[in-house]
C-alpha cells in the first residue's frame, strides 16, 4: 500500500469518526427534544461520515484485501455523493429557516436548481457540495452578525473549509496525480473539526429521555 | 425591529422558563400569567399546556380562583437539555 493511498485512507477514517460523533451528538438531541432541525442534522452528519467512511474503507480493502495497486475511482466517486447528501440536509436546514419560516407546510418541498460547469460524475457531485457548503457558510456568517456567538464563527469557518476542500477535490480534476487530494482531504478534517467548538459547549448529562410527542 | 419566528420548541421552552424562573408564588403559574409572559394565544396554551403536563413536564396545582402551573423535576431536565441543543443549532445558525 502506498503511502499517500494509506494517508488518504486515515484522513477519511478519522473524518468518518468526527461525523459520527456530531452525529450521534445530533441524535442525543433529536431523542431529547424530537426537534426537526436536529434529526436533519443527525442525517447530515451521518451521511457525511458514512461518506469517509465508503472511501477510507473502501481503499483500505481494495489495497490490503483484494491488493489493488490502483484504487476503483467509484469508490470515490460514491463516498462523496453520499457526503453531498449530508451537505445538502444543512443547507436545506437553512432553506428552511430563510425561505419557509412561518409554513410548515412548505418545509416539504425541495427544488435546488444548480448550473454545474463539470465533466464527470464525480466533479458534478463535488461541485454540488461546493454550492451547498457556500451556502451554509454565508448563511452561517448571516446568523454570526445577529447573535455574536463565537461558537457560530467557528461552524461558519468549518463549513467553509469543507468547501475549500471541496474546491480543492474538484480543482483536482486538473493536476490528478498531485498531493492536491490529499491537502482537500486534510482541509475537510481540519472544517469537520470546527464544528466539534459548540458540542464542547454544551453540558452532556445523559439518562432523561423525552418522547417526539412534545 | 424585526419580528422573529418562534419554533413550536421554543414556546414549550418560554413556557417552562417562565414557570422555573417567573412564578409570582409558589404554587405556580396561572394560565392568565403564562398567556402573557410566555405571548401566545389562549387555545394555543391550552393545548400546550395540556401536552406538558400529560408528558410530566408541568405539575398542575388548584387553587380556589384557578389551576395553576408549576415546573417538575423532569421539567427542570427537559428544560436543561433544551438549552444546551439549542445552543448546538444556534452555532449553526438553526433553531430548534
Amino acid at each position: 500500500m502506498e503511502f499517500i493511498t494509506f494517508a488518504e485512507s486515515a484522513l477519511n477514517l478519522l473524518g468518518f469518526a468526527v461525523g459520527l460523533i456530531l452525529g450521534i451528538f445530533a441524535y442525543i438531541g433529536f431523542r431529547n427534544t424530537g426537534s426537526p432541525t436536529l434529526f436533519r442534522l443527525n442525517i447530515s452528519f451521518f451521511s457525511i461520515s458514512i461518506g469517509f467512511g465508503v472511501v477510507g474503507f473502501g481503499y483500505m480493502f481494495e489495497s490490503l484485501v483484494l491488493g489493488y495497486v490502483k484504487t476503483d475511482t467509484w469508490i470515490q466517486t460514491l463516498g462523496i455523493a453520499i457526503q453531498t447528501v449530508g451537505y445538502f440536509f444543512i443547507a436545506f436546514s437553512h432553506g428552511i429557516k430563510s425561505f419557509f419560516p412561518k409554513s410548515r407546510y412548505f418545509k416539504s418541498i425541495v427544488a435546488p436548481l444548480f448550473i454545474i460547469p463539470a465533466n464527470s460524475i464525480e466533479h458534478i457531485i463535488r461541485s454540488i457540495s461546493f454550492i451547498l457548503l457556500v451556502y451554509g457558510t454565508i448563511e452561517t456568517i448571516m446568523s454570526y452578525m445577529e447573535n455574536r456567538k463565537r461558537s457560530t464563527i467557528f461552524v461558519a469557518a468549518g463549513l467553509g473549509l469543507l468547501a475549500l476542500g471541496e474546491f480543492l477535490g474538484w480543482y483536482s480534476i486538473v493536476f490528478p496525480k498531485s498531493v492536491l487530494y490529499f491537502v482537500s482531504v486534510s482541509t475537510k478534517i481540519v472544517g469537520l473539526g470546527a464544528l466539534f467548538v459548540p458540542i464542547s459547549q454544551v453540558p452532556l448529562r445523559g439518562g432523561v429521555r423525552f418522547g417526539n410527542n412534545i | 425591529m424585526a419580528i422573529t419566528y418562534r419554533t413550536h420548541m421554543s414556546i414549550i421552552g418560554d413556557i417552562l422558563s417562565t414557570t422555573r424562573d417567573e412564578v409570582p408564588d409558589e404554587s405556580g403559574a396561572s394560565v392568565t400569567y403564562l398567556i402573557r409572559k410566555a405571548n401566545v394565544s389562549y387555545a394555543r396554551l391550552s393545548k400546550i399546556l395540556e401536552t406538558l403536563v400529560s408528558q410530566g413536564l408541568l405539575e398542575q396545582t388548584s387553587s380556589e380562583r384557578a389551576c395553576k402551573y408549576r415546573i417538575s423535576e423532569r421539567g427542570r431536565e427537559f428544560l436543561q437539555a433544551y438549552r444546551g441543543f439549542r445552543e448546538f443549532a444556534d452555532s449553526f445558525g438553526l433553531r430548534i
